[in-house]
């Protein structure tokens, strides 16, 4: 047996230290240390999309890192990505007036997915978006109205003076 | 909270994201064989603990036959059928170590020659001891006719292949027992379905089960029953009494859920030389899988009572087969049973055109029904040529069909209305809860049932708290399935709803809505419900091939009969995304195994689930009509994934000049042969 490792992420501004089995994965963590059940597991390989959170401010999928790769990094997920508690980021806002859900389970990896888009890429084209989403599965919506939500975020991020940030390098400790 | 911002926030509560102290997490041992005899099970739970078997619940299952010796055991006993079956449990405090002691329990296989092609099965050895044959049904419709009453016949052979229903949340359940009462916590589309089978299996009394639904991650039919994983979650929180909890893997569900499709026509179509259609012969082979409890055991009738489609068909003998395989059971996906039927039917008619040199619309149009009839397979067909003939001129066929490869299909969606609906609003402090019998999963019942009660009562949709189903709180009920619930529960709420108006007005002498919340009220309606309704639809697919053989769709166009949308935004919602499933099964997805059953399949990419990158915008239009339900309305759930599958393969028979009979069309197959070279 490997022995535990003591570790720190800091989830949605706030510290969480826990001792963990090296092989616990990232979104178990977020899950059930964290208390984050937003982030959701869809699919086990990287393919849903469903676990994606923000790590150091770059989209990753938490399903396929271990929580020890991110120790003293900061994690951003679906209930941390509003500034202010309880208000809704304008991403979300247009999901819920664009109809950019169904059933609900996609959603949080979709959105997060769908802010760092708009935070690093201008006047995004439909093609964009849908290459964008492409790491992110939908079964519900057909895509459509996530788009549409998408393209709106965009202007409501420019009304609020939401800006872009500049592209991080982001390398996952071995 | 209104639900998509609750979603959004991502303060849902999935099964998954219940937690409570003490929690046991289950793993299973399954089946690394087709078909194996087990000669030793050395550890875990195994079917001397759990000695049960699950029953057919939930869509479908009204179907008088029973199929005991081929019923699906909790537990393995002295052989397994497919990959992925259950053998053995195990369970620990922790999920990761339960994951561990999957490897701890030993079995003891002596493997067997499996079989996973169901034609091929018919005749092959029965791969369950207890069955004489493979063929666990075998029922013929209509009546045999002389082959001379055409003067052209087309014949085929028309293939669904298996695909898995893939919603993104997969199977789960949570389980808790207090020495008195089972409470269980799932994401269904049933909880009556649930309670019921568990009730049924493990003969426990109705009183002593509460099922209560969580916030539920897509279905599509696959969360309609009852599952063996449910019942040890059961047994082991009576058992212990503690709380259980056993979430699916993903690639637990594309072994050992219950795939859709699976099912396989022979059939010859005979018409006159005008173009009038005058018979239709042949066979319908559904691959069941290696147990009973899915969809196997209905499926083939249910193909073969619709394959008149929505035409006038005079003529008819059909033969339906049902064989095991070893495979895991079928089960429902989004349409189970229409897809397939109405693709064998429209795949014969677009042949039958082709033959004749006639456009496929035209010989549409001269099959059309103008009258209600009963088919002589069994259903009853609607008048179809007056909404043809809006569908060809709303959907602009006859100009697209000009200029690009078009593919039509028309299509009757036979709702699943029948055993009706419940629904109850209870009133206090001001404001209502209300609840339906049939569990959402993504379809947001929510909003129709407030848009319904506010157009009765005059409540503030704000006012209105919708529930998740609980069956102390709503005793009764079906489930959401079969394109039902806007039709059935939907006239439910109303009537619930109308029954306060007149509790109201018989206290006060009239209805006010001072008096409704000012006090504290409560109604329950049984909306019974024993027809089963249609309704009509098309679907237009124009797209191109490359040279690589990348499809490229340009329009999707659906023009339904949905009677009263109660809903539109949410109504648009489910046809685009039942058009992507269409799209999808059209060219991506299938669940592929080896000769003796071994899956190919093991990742939702691998299965075939459409990425957005790879999807048109979708058209969508209504055919005006009213329902002669309360609701007025008509379900539209599943008629893309009926319609756009023909409609997209005819599209690509024109961009390529081949037929395309069956799904998925490979890829290979899109390439032209300069291509090749």
């Amino acid at each position: 047996m490997v022995e535990n490792r003591h570790i720190s992420i800091t989830v949605n501004g706030e510290r969480k230290e826990a001792d963990v089995e090296p092989r616990m994965l990232l979104v178990h963590f977020l899950r059930e240390i964290a208390g984050s059940t937003g982030t959701h597991v869809g699919c086990d390989t990287t393919n849903c999309g469903a676990c994606t959170v923000l790590l150091d401010g770059r989209a990753v999928k938490s399903c396929t890192i271990l929580a020890v790769q991110a120790d003293r990094r900061k994690i951003t997920t679906i209930e941390g990505l509003s500034k202010e508690p309880g208000k809704m980021h304008p991403v979300q806002k247009s999901f819920v007036d664009n109809h950019g859900l169904q059933c609900g389970y996609c959603t949080s990896g979709m959105i997060i997915s769908a802010y760092w888009l708009l935070k690093h890429k201008k006047n995004v084209s439909e093609q964009e978006i849908r290459e964008a989403i492409s790491g992110n599965l939908c079964r519900c919506t057909g895509y459509d109205n996530i788009i549409m939500s998408i393209k709106d975020a965009e202007k409501r991020m420019e009304e609020e003076g939401d800006t872009l940030e500049e592209e991080q390098a982001v390398t996952v400790r071995k | 909270m209104d639900l998509s911002e609750k979603f959004v926030k991502g303060n849902g509560t999935f099964v998954d994201d219940i937690h409570m102290p003490g929690m046991l997490y289950l793993g299973f041992v399954r089946s690394p064989y087709p078909r194996a005899k087990i000669k030793k099970i050395s550890g875990g739970i195994t079917h001397k603990d759990v000695n049960f078997d699950i029953a057919a619940v939930g869509e479908g299952s009204e179907e008088e036959q029973t199929f005991s010796s081929t019923a699906h055991p909790v537990l393995a006993k002295d052989f397994v059928g497919y990959v992925g079956q259950p053998v053995a449990a195990v369970y620990s405090t922790d999920p990761y170590e339960a994951e561990d002691l999957i490897d701890s329990v030993e079995v003891d296989y002596e493997p067997l020659p499996g079989i996973s092609d169901p034609e091929k099965a018919i005749d092959f050895e029965p791969i369950n001891p207890a069955s004489k044959s493979n063929v666990i049904v075998d029922r013929y419709f209509g009546k045999e006719f002389p082959d001379n009453v055409g003067d052209v016949v087309i014949e085929g052979r028309f293939v669904n292949n298996r695909i898995a229903t893939n919603p993104i949340e997969p199977r789960g359940i949570v389980t808790a027992y207090d020495g008195d009462k089972l409470t269980i916590w799932i994401g269904t589309q049933s909880i009556y379905s649930i309670k019921s089978g568990i009730c049924e299996a493990m003969h426990l009394p109705a009183e002593k089960v509460r099922v209560i639904q969580t916030d539920t991650g897509g279905a599509f039919g696959l969360k309609g029953g009852l599952f063996p994983e449910y019942v040890v979650a059961a047994w082991l929180a009576m058992k212990e009494k503690r709380p259980v909890k056993w979430i699916e893997t993903r690639r637990e569900h594309l072994m050992a859920s219950r795939p859709g499709r699976g099912a396989i026509a022979k059939l010859k179509l005979y018409a006159d030389r005008s173009g009038k259609i005058k018979g239709l012969k042949g066979e319908v082979l559904v691959d069941n899988g290696a147990f009973t409890g899915g969809s196997g055991e209905f499926s083939p009738a249910f193909i073969a009572m619709q394959l008149a489609g929505a035409y006038h068909l005079e003529n008819a003998y059909v033969r339906a087969r049902s064989v095991l395989t070893n495979k895991a059971p079928q089960g429902p996906y989004r349409g189970a049973g229409r897809p397939e039927a109405m693709f064998f039917i429209e795949k014969m008619m677009d042949h039958l055109a082709d033959k004749l040199k006639m456009d496929p619309v035209d010989l549409r149009l001269k099959n059309a029904a103008e009258e209600r009839y009963r088919s002589p397979l069994g259903f009853e067909v609607e008048p179809s040529k007056k909404f043809l003939e809006a569908a060809i001129k709303e959907t602009g066929y006859r100009e697209l069909s000009k200029k690009y490869n078009t593919g039509f299909s028309f299509l009757i969606l036979y709702h699943a209305t029948s055993g009706g609906e419940s629904a109850r609003i209870q009133v206090k402090d001001g404001r209502l809860k209300v609840w339906i019998g049939g569990n959402a999963h993504g379809q947001r019942h929510d909003v129709f049932s407030k848009t319904l009660i506010n157009e009765e009562l005059g409540v503030d949709e704000s006012l209105v708290d919708f529930q998740l189903g609980d069956t102390d709180q709503i005793p009764a009920g079906i489930g959401a399935w079969g394109s039902r619930s806007a039709m059935v529960a939907g006239s439910a709420v109303l009537m619930a709803a109308r029954m306060l108006r007149e509790k109201v007005e018989k206290k006060y002498g009239k209805y006010s809505l001072n008096h409704l919340l000012g006090e504290e009220w409560d109604a329950y309606h049984n909306f019974e419900y024993s027809k089963m309704e249609s309704s009509l639809g098309v679907n237009v697919v124009t797209a191109d091939v490359d040279d690589l053989g990348k499809v490229k769709i340009r329009d999707c166009i659906s023009y339904y009969d949905a009677g009263r949308v109660l809903d539109p935004a949410n109504a648009a919602g489910q046809i685009a995304g039942g058009s992507v499933q269409g799209i999808s099964q059209a060219l991506y997805e299938e669940l592929a195994f080896d000769e003796d059953g071994q899956p190919l399949t093991s990742s939702i990419s691998d299965a075939g689930v459409a990425t957005a990158d790879l999807l048109p915008k979708f058209t969508i239009k209504y055919y005006k009509s009213e329902s002669t339900l309360p609701s007025k309305a008509k379900g539209i759930g599943e008629a893309p994934t009926i319609g756009v599958p023909i409609a997209l393969s005819r599209a690509l028979e024109k961009a390529m000049g081949r037929e395309f009979n069956e799904t998925p069309i490979r890829p290979e197959l899109l390439l032209r042969e300069t291509a090749v070279q």
